[in-house]
């Protein structure tokens, strides 16, 4: 795990609360101090039908640090099951409970028949961030509520998708609604359990899908080998957020054979799409070309999938240069090597270099020193501004923390979303006198 | 001269977190001593006392936070972290800075084997970076449990580094459920490591002026224009100070507060240890407030005289044009939720517009709040309530019977049930003084006059709880310990 955590890029397990909270009317249950749902909260777009302030929690005391906080726990998920309307309850325990040693699955296993399904995850923040409480999240769920499903109820052509982790990547919402679009258009019937009308239901129907499609660099993988293992669930790792025609193109090529899907159809809808995204990029190629308005190099500062997606557009789509990119996740040492090769992958023989830091500090210094040859371009979170404006450069807030920009339901996955991230960046760049 | 004050504000005697009770019923149960603790057997997430204690300290200069806890304890940094920047541009500030915080980043490790070395590392690694006046290290809920003992460490690390003072605050959340002693906490160790009880010849007419985080800079310059027309010069502290301010806190001739629960005990310890008089009265919202407010300071400096000329002159400029708000929210039913000071002043502040009280959700009830309530019982008629920090379960389910024609404070829930909300927070703009009343006489009144946003929404989404609550008593959860 890294050490110490200069202007911190991400939250600790317990936040996946939110992973929890982008499930319809999935509610989870804090067992934890008294105020870790707010800590763990955004400041804008939580006031949803589930939010941190109305979640259930033990707000554990010194008492229960010194006695327990079992028996808290207990009629806290009974009286939530009573007051709180809601699908799903997932008990999720904190820093105390762990440490001081509750026993919370064997309280939860009172709650066996309760009328609705309760489950727990460990999600202390000593132990991971929320990358990984994530993951623990979706592994409850296949663990505690999931069951194989016969091959007779499978369904042709289901296919569960797995991208972003909901609220710390800000376009989760919309990435994962492009995607089911273009899934779709391949003639594939795309299901996922974040976002509006994505609930238990999803939840119910993972166990008959042809196969899992985890589009992420990481965070996901443990989830979807544990489904091939346990629930018969076949995978396929498309480790690069599509962002742009390129990588959207080859997605799309890629995920059509896994599937089965004709060339001619998965052809006939690139070039649909590309057509599109061409006319719009000609029609402004006139600001593109003009690199008074950017310069071409550019650093990216975020998660894995950020920074993998981002650089990739930019360099295949858009021909800019990579400068040195970061990557602040804590990606776990077993994923980096095949990531660190993902950056070699870009056209021409450019290659990125990559470092996976959580460290701010050292990441500022050394954007200082890069000669980007002008004005830096910087795709980052809210910390990156200071610096990028000591440098007089471009700032686009696209990793968390976010405060730069609200995003209801915007995205920047697939075809549309590459031109959006075009919009932006130019947006930012020609409000600027430089 | 009793024990030290621990810093949690539950320690105080008679002081209650979780109580259902109507108004004239709490007043005379106070006066007998009769209301007794209780707990909740069901609740909704409190506010941690480790945002407080670094909230009310990020905008100080030259100064490094360091949270000694896992990685998710400022996680929500990102909110004090803006106030932080919009306020330096509010005081024109060219390069707008972030506050430097660094996480120890307890682990699995450190929670087995002790996370002390983490932590001089990071405070090492804090010195060679920024070079920093101050650092304040805060204690966590792991690192409590675990009994790394920062004091000690902080001490030991002082001694290698001669610039910088370091500074343990013990805020670990666990330890209180009211978020205002996380204040406590941090004043508990200002006290102890940077003022150290030294006492220091004293500047004529500058008083000490504590601001807590939410205080707009707008607000700020209402109150010193206040203090400066009796003669008074503020040492406004800490929000946007700096270590020197901090070290003239011994030299002011007197104390007063912005907020009812900041720095009230410091103030206390602040007479005790200097003998520097204070003044302790209210939050200064509204026309009542504002007038007790300016008063109460007055009278530690011996300007009652030239306070009351100014209160004249302030309510001649003003009171025409409150009447002209007043005529557009008279009689109109309201429903308060705010922290211990907002919702008092607002309850005080909604009598200038002629609006009744039908309900009101504080944080805590204790002797301070008795003092409000006696009062706010001679304006309002009886209303209800709710000693509870924000419990949207609790607050809907009253609201819902309460039907109030307004709702003030937090507003996502009752807006959700298609009332007319407005907050009386406002860390941007103004809220206080008597200029203050008239923008917020104006929103609330806006606000009445389109209700529009709420209604629509009201119409299209439900509040998260099953029918059958509705149905039971609010404080049905609300149990004897």
């Amino acid at each position: 795990m890294a050490k110490l955590l200069d202007k911190q890029r991400y939250k600790c397990a317990l936040a996946s609360m939110q992973t929890v909270q982008a499930i319809t009317r999935a509610i989870p249950v804090l067992h934890s101090g008294p105020g870790c749902a707010q800590k763990l909260s955004d400041g804008v777009g939580s006031s949803g039908y589930f939010s941190p302030n109305i979640f259930p929690c033990t707000s554990i005391n010194e008492k229960d640090v010194v006695f327990g906080g079992t028996k808290k726990l207990a009629s806290t998920i009974e009286n939530a099951l009573k007051v709180i309307d809601a699908d799903l309850f997932v008990v999720l325990t904190g820093c105390i409970p762990e440490i001081v040693g509750d026993d919370t699955a064997e309280v939860v296993s009172q709650f066996a028949d309760a009328r609705k399904p309760v489950i727990y995850a460990s999600t202390a923040g000593f132990k991971g961030n929320n990358y990984k409480g994530h993951e623990q999240v979706v592994d409850a769920i296949i663990d505690q509520y999931l069951k194989k499903a016969d091959e007779g109820e499978k369904i042709e052509g289901l296919v569960n998708i797995w991208a972003d982790v909901p609220y710390q990547n800000l376009f989760w919402l919309g990435n994962l609604r492009e995607l089911e679009k273009l899934l779709a258009e391949l003639g594939l019937k795309p299901n996922t359990i974040f976002g509006y009308k994505r609930g238990i239901e999803n939840i119910d129907l993972i166990p008959k899908a042809q196969f899992n499609l985890l589009v992420s660099p990481w965070v996901g993988l443990k989830n979807v080998k544990k489904m091939e293992k346990k629930l018969g669930i076949p995978y396929l790792h498309y480790p690069t957020l599509p962002i742009g025609a390129s990588e959207t193109s080859t997605f799309l090529r890629e995920v059509g054979r896994f599937a089965g899907v004709s060339s001619e159809k998965i052809e006939s809808v690139i070039n649909e799409h590309e057509s599109y995204f061409y006319y719009l990029i000609e029609r402004y190629a006139d600001l593109f070309l003009e690199n008074r308005v950017i310069n071409k190099q550019f650093s990216v500062v975020g998660d894995a999938q950020y920074v993998l997606a981002a650089t990739k557009f930019l360099v295949n789509d858009l021909g800019l240069f990579p400068a040195k990119q970061f990557i602040t996740d804590d990606t776990p040492k077993e994923f980096q090597s095949a990531i660190v090769e993902e950056f070699k992958k870009l056209n021409y023989g450019i290659e990125a270099e990559v470092e996976f830091t959580t460290d701010s500090y050292n990441i500022h210094n050394q954007i200082r020193e890069h000669d980007y040859h002008g004005y830096p371009l910087v795709l980052g979170s809210y910390y990156d501004k200071e610096v990028t404006e000591e440098l007089k450069g471009n700032f686009l807030n696209i990793s968390w923390p976010f405060q730069d920009k609200v995003v209801l339901d915007d995205f920047y996955c697939g075809y549309t979303g590459g031109i959006r991230l075009i919009e932006d960046i130019y947006s930012v760049a020609v409000q600027r006198f430089n | 001269m009793g024990t030290q004050y621990s810093g949690v504000r539950e320690s105080k005697p008679g002081r209650l977190n979780d109580l259902g009770i109507q108004s004239k019923e709490a007043e005379a149960q106070f006066k007998k001593g009769c209301l007794k603790r209780a707990d909740r057997s069901f609740s909704q997430g409190l506010q941690c006392q480790q945002i407080n204690s670094m909230a009310c300290l990020m905008s100080l200069e030259d100064s490094v936070f360091v949270s000694h806890s896992p990685q998710g304890c400022v996680g929500c940094a990102i909110m004090a972290i803006d106030m932080f920047r919009v306020g330096q541009a509010h005081r024109g500030e060219k390069i707008i800075k972030n506050p430097r915080i660094i996480v120890t980043n307890l682990d699995q490790k450190s929670v087995v084997f002790g996370g002390e070395q983490k932590l001089k590392e990071s405070v090492r690694k804090a010195v060679e970076r920024y070079n920093p006046k101050l650092i304040f290290v805060y204690a966590s809920c792991a690192s409590g449990i675990i009994g790394d003992d920062i004091d000690s460490i902080c001490a030991n690390l002082e001694t290698e580094f001669s610039g910088t003072t370091i500074i343990p605050i013990h805020c670990e959340g666990f330890k209180s459920k009211i978020c205002a002693s996380g204040f406590d906490a941090a004043f508990l160790s200002i006290n102890k490591y940077i003022l150290k009880k030294k006492k220091l010849p004293s500047i004529p007419n500058l008083v000490n002026l504590f601001a807590p985080t939410t205080v707009s800079y707008a607000d700020q310059k209402e109150m010193e224009r206040m203090l400066k027309s009796i003669g008074a010069e503020a040492n406004y502290i800490p929000f946007y100070s700096s270590l020197e301010k901090i070290k003239r806190i011994p030299q002011a001739v007197a104390s007063t507060s912005i907020c009812k629960v900041f720095a009230d005990e410091f103030m206390k310890t602040l007479e005790e240890d200097y003998g520097i008089p204070y003044s302790h009265t209210v939050m200064p919202i509204g026309i009542r407030n504002t007038d007790k407010w300016f008063r109460g300071i007055a009278k530690i400096l011996g300007k009652e005289a030239e306070v009351e000329k100014i209160i004249a002159e302030e309510h001649k400029r003003i009171e025409p044009l409150v009447a002209k708000i007043r005529s557009r929210l008279e009689g109109k039913r309201v429903f308060i939720c705010g922290g211990t000071g907002r919702s008092f002043a607002a309850a005080a502040l909604i009598d200038d517009f002629g609006m009744r009280l039908v309900g009101l959700e504080t944080p805590t009830y204790d002797e301070d709040a008795q003092i409000d309530v006696e009062y706010l019982n001679t304006i309002h008629k009886d209303f209800i309530i709710d000693v509870a920090n924000m419990q949207p379960f609790e607050q809907v389910n009253l609201v819902k019977k309460l039907k109030p024609d307004a709702f003030i404070g937090v507003p996502d829930w009752a807006a959700k049930l298609g009332i007319p909300t407005t907050h009386v927070l406002d860390g941007k703009r103004p809220t206080m003084g008597y200029d203050g009343l008239l923008y917020l006489g104006n929103k609330i009144a806006d606000q009445l006059s389109n209700p529009g946003f709420n209604k629509k929404l009201a119409a299209h989404v439900k509040l998260p709880y099953r029918d059958s609550w509705y149905e039971e008593n609010p404080f049905k959860y609300i149990v004897g310990v």
